[in-house]
């Protein structure tokens, strides 16, 4: 589990003291009710299809992956080992709910599913997000996106 | 993960996300963030668990309609089975496989290979079956005998060996790494009537188990120092889990 004073050593450690960015502001962006957001995953499990480039370096650079993706195409090269894979060998939902987001969408929970989804690696500092992240905002728009959901690993 | 909700919601995209580690969440200070009590690697909680995932993703997108924020809130439920795993049925747990060294090997290391490439051969063929019915394997760039060839190649050499196509050795020997556990756990799933084991089982097994655990463990002490920096790092922080 992720209770941070459950893990052990030294991974207790790393997590504990590992450098956090402080922001003086939180930015807010209001908009429609969920029923009516077009929802899109951003990943930093260091997912890909399984044709494009692996995960290589930690230089904030992220990944496309379009709706229709099917399971069988989508694989990880995070450089992590330090956290569990058997689950996404298992069922790729449990890191990229892309089968929920459409089951949702069907039952009218949400607005729509995006054409695109995104995944970074997150062992990158993310100093060096800030730029890509400019970038994929655009996108973002461009996709009518008004729900990021941003899913950690 | 929330720095990056901050970047997003900054350049005009609503955000909400999981938050794997609360003490981060609460220093970084993302819109909108629900907090799980998962293990890392799964976010959603469990794998085929399509009700449980379903209920966290929509507890995570229903903090889109909070009015102000930051907002961190905290998910009620543990993950399903979390806690009740049998400590006793999770030590025993295991795959059988030939770790013995076979005879006539020169050196510990050529001993060592030579292990590796037969268990792959003895594993191939329940990893074929789970492919087969599963049609989807998390091996990404090596098949399992070409990923051992390259571990021989970084156990029995002074130097580095150089992999085909456009990888470094550090990001080919990285990658080699993970598509070999990825291989192992998908063989050792697929016996017939095998258990599925919990995460901590599987990885006992890999690494005190098997030859690949110890040609990985091996790699890592004599590459470790390597001149070449991107191997040594590899060696030292990206091939084997920190508490091994």
């Amino acid at each position: 589990m992720a209770r941070l004073h459950e893990l052990p050593e030294p991974m207790y450690s790393h997590l504990a003291e590992l450098p956090c960015p402080g922001f003086e502001t939180t930015p807010w962006v209001s908009g429609p009710k969920l029923a009516e957001r077009r929802v899109a995953i951003i990943s930093t499990a260091g997912l890909h299809r399984r044709e494009d480039r692996p995960f290589a370096g930690m230089d904030g650079d992220y990944r496309i992956i379009p709706a229709d993706t099917p399971a069988k195409d989508l694989v990880m090269t995070h450089v992590s080992t330090n956290f569990d894979r058997t689950g996404f060998v298992q069922d790729w939902n449990v890191a990229f709910p892309l089968d929920r987001l459409h089951e949702l969408a069907r039952e009218n929970r949400i607005g729509s599913v995006a054409a695109y989804h995104y995944s970074f690696m997150g062992a990158t500092h993310p100093d060096q997000m800030a730029a890509p992240a400019d970038n994929l905002a655009g996108l973002l728009a461009g996709d009518n996106v008004d729900a990021a959901f941003l899913i950690p690993v | 993960m929330g720095a990056l909700a901050h970047y997003l919601e900054e350049r005009g995209i609503p955000t909400t996300q999981i938050s794997l580690i609360a003490e981060h969440t609460e220093i970084i200070k993302p819109p909108r963030a629900l907090w799980v009590p998962f293990q890392l690697g799964r976010p959603l909680g469990a794998p085929d668990r399509p009700e449980f995932q379903r209920k966290v993703a929509l507890a995570a997108l229903a903090l889109l309609e909070a009015e102000q924020g930051p907002v961190l809130e905290s998910f009620p439920e543990e993950a399903p089975d979390a806690g009740q795993v049998d400590e006793e049925q999770s030590a025993a747990w295991s795959c059988p496989v030939s770790l013995a060294p076979p005879s006539g090997k020169t050196s510990e290391a050529e001993a060592l290979a030579a292990s590796l490439h037969r268990e792959i051969a003895e594993l191939r063929p329940w990893y074929d079956l789970g492919l087969e019915g599963r049609g989807r394997t998390a091996m990404v760039t090596f098949d399992p005998e070409s990923a051992a060839s390259l571990l021989e190649g970084f156990l029995t050499r002074e130097e580095p060996p150089s992999p085909e196509g456009d990888l470094d050795p550090a990001v080919a020997l990285r990658l080699a790494a993970q598509d070999l556990k990825a291989f192992y756990f998908e063989a050792a799933i697929s016996r017939p009537g095998a258990e599925t084991p919990d995460s901590g089982a599987f990885s006992d097994w890999f690494w005190k188990e098997t030859a690949a655990g110890a040609a990985l463990q091996a790699i890592r002490e004599t590459c470790k120092d390597s001149r070449d920096k991107d191997l040594a790092m590899t060696a030292k922080m990206f091939l084997v889990p920190m508490p091994q």
